[in-house]
């Protein structure tokens, strides 16, 4: 086993070395870069108030926005609360049907060539234009803006499903089947795994549409959340809770994004080293 | 007929988009229990085509195999694989792959541990269990491919050009391990490869193919005492006539 002990000496520092090096980078004092831009945009924004670009009543000031945080803290937080768990639930929603969905359409060639142009077609609907229909069926509520959440990440998550599915080496398949698992294993162990990446890659997208969608629907099928928030803000012309508004809609969003993305480092913890990560 | 892997008068077309491709015609094989056989052949003969038939993974499209007595409907239980390009789950730690057939096969998890753990220690890669595939060399990937194949003691093991994709020195170390095994199990081999020598160093047996369409054009009988020295005349006089048994076919096919 001379060949062993060979390798166990030069391969694993390598990686280990790599590992740590990706560890370290992400929380290096490079990923405070991303603030940069953001000062920026508040500097010149506090400048452009001091200099009255445009009357108060339109533009208001970085401080007064941040007062609204303080005195309609309540508001904000119930708003939006209202909107989180909307978007929370539509996607779950659309997450456990489009991912089983996925696997198989991805899995069966039937049910691919079943589902295609269905799918490309309902997929170029913007959620948006469904709202007049989502109200006639359901009326003022949740319901219609759940709906429409549950279709703007559906779409997302079923095609990168399909397209996880459909990246899965050839080998590993018959692997498997040399094996002879059954089709119950092959579709945890195997399928879903692989295309775990994939689903990731969906759930991002889906909820980017789905908070987006969230917002919109607010301003016309539900009495509260941010959307909400926001237009009733303007019908009583209070402009700094619109940009209050308009912040934490465009933070909660960051969030939610980050949120996916570590989790999916921390289920994805394979593909590190695998795949060409950017420098 | 004897044999524990049998193959009778098996015939294989592929219809592709390009037209129909015979890529077997007439295979008649017989390998006995623990036999080490070699198919040797140059590229596109045919050589992986029925090693997939062996392994159920392909239908032939004429004949039959019959593998310790049963006729072949899928894979068989007493078969296992090793793959050229390993095969390896990228998402499960080694040890999870070497116990994927194991699993597969329905065997109870803590039996499944321990068995994974023996194998680990067979093939000398105890301390890498807990590594992902892409942290490996080749040459450990490969390990655990085998170790994987043994998990669930096969009678036979169905290799395709295990080892192309390696350098010499990596090569000749896993030759050396795959006899070690194979003496000890006492399993039979059956062991795709394109390399004269490997076939000289490792077989009982070597059929050698011809392509257009992919048949046996001879079967030699290696009688070299083990374990063997590529440097001795006995060895190279069998690599030269096998040389010799292949050019033919260069005559007639462009190499590549
Ligand atoms: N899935 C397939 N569809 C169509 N033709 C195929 C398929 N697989 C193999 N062939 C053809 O069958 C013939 C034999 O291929 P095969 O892979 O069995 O050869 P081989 O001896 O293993 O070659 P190599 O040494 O390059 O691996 C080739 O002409 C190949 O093009
Ligand atoms: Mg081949």
């Amino acid at each position: 086993m001379a060949v062993s002990a060979l390798e166990a000496a030069s391969v694993p520092p390598i990686v280990a070395r790599a590992r740590q090096a990706a560890r370290a980078s992400r929380f290096a004092p490079k990923r405070l870069l991303g603030l940069l831009p953001l000062l920026a945009l508040l500097v010149a924004w506090q400048l452009a108030t001091w200099a009255e670009v445009y009357p108060p009543v339109l533009l208001p000031s970085p401080e007064r926005v941040a007062m609204a945080f303080v005195v309609d803290y309540h508001d904000i937080l119930f708003n939006a609360l209202a909107s989180v768990t909307r978007v929370i639930v539509g996607v779950s929603i659309a997450f456990c049907v489009a991912v089983p969905a996925g696997l198989m359409i991805g899995r069966y060639r039937t049910l691919d060539m079943l589902s295609d142009w269905t799918i490309q077609i309902f997929r170029s609907v913007p959620p948006i234009s469904l709202i007049p229909m989502a109200l006639l069926f359901f009326g003022i509520g949740d319901k219609p803006a759940i709906v429409l959440i549950f279709l703007a990440a559906l779409w997302p998550l079923l095609i990168n499903t399909i397209f996880g599915v459909r990246g899965i080496e050839r080998t590993l398949i018959k692997v498997a089947r040399a094996a002879r698992a059954s089709e119950w294993l092959i579709f945890r162990d195997i399928i879903l795994p692989a295309a775990m990446p994939a689903v990731f890659t969906g759930l991002r997208l889906g909820i980017g549409g789905g908070w987006l969608t969230v917002v919109t629907a607010e301003m016309i099928a539900v009495k509260s959340g941010l959307g909400y928030m926001i237009l009733n803000a303007q019908l009583t012309f209070r402009s700094e809770l619109i940009v209050a508004g308009i912040v934490i809609i465009g933070a909660i969003g960051l969030l939610a994004d980050q949120g996916i993305r570590a989790l999916r480092t921390h289920v994805c913890r394979w593909q590190e080293g695998l795949t060409a990560a950017a420098e | 007929m004897t044999g524990f892997i049998e193959c009778r008068n098996v015939g294989k077309t592929y219809d592709s988009a390009s037209g129909a491709v015979e890529a077997l015609r007439g295979i008649n094989l017989d390998c006995a229990p623990g036999e080490f056989v070699c198919l040797l052949g140059l590229s596109g003969c045919g050589k992986s085509t029925l090693l997939q038939i062996i392994a159920g993974l392909e239908s032939a499209s004429d004949g039959a195999v019959v593998i310790g007595g049963h006729e072949l409907d899928g894979p068989s239980p007493l078969t296992s694989v090793v793959f050229q390009d390993h095969g390896l789950f990228p998402w499960m730690t080694v040890r999870k792959n070497v116990a994927f057939n194991m699993k597969a096969a329905g065997v109870k998890p803590a039996e499944r541990a321990a068995r994974a753990d023996e194998l680990l220690e067979m093939t000398g890669l105890t301390a890498f269990a807990d590594r992902y595939p892409h942290e490996l060399s080749g040459g450990m990937r490969q390990r655990v491919g085998i170790a994987r194949a043994l998990t669930t003691r096969p009678k036979a093991l169905l290799m395709d050009e295990p080892f192309g994709a390696l350098d010499a020195q990596t090569r000749g170390h896993l030759q050396e391990e795959l006899l070690r095994i194979w003496e000890s199990q006492r399993t039979t081999v059956l062991f795709v490869t394109h390399g004269i020598d490997e076939a000289v160093f490792l077989a009982d047996r070597i059929v050698v193919f011809s392509p257009r369409p992919g048949r046996i054009s001879a079967v030699v009988d290696v009688d070299l005492p083990r374990p063997r020295d590529p440097e001795s005349a006995g060895f190279m006089a069998l690599s030269r006539s096998l040389r010799h048994k292949l050019v033919p076919d260069l005559q007639g096919a462009p190499l590549g």
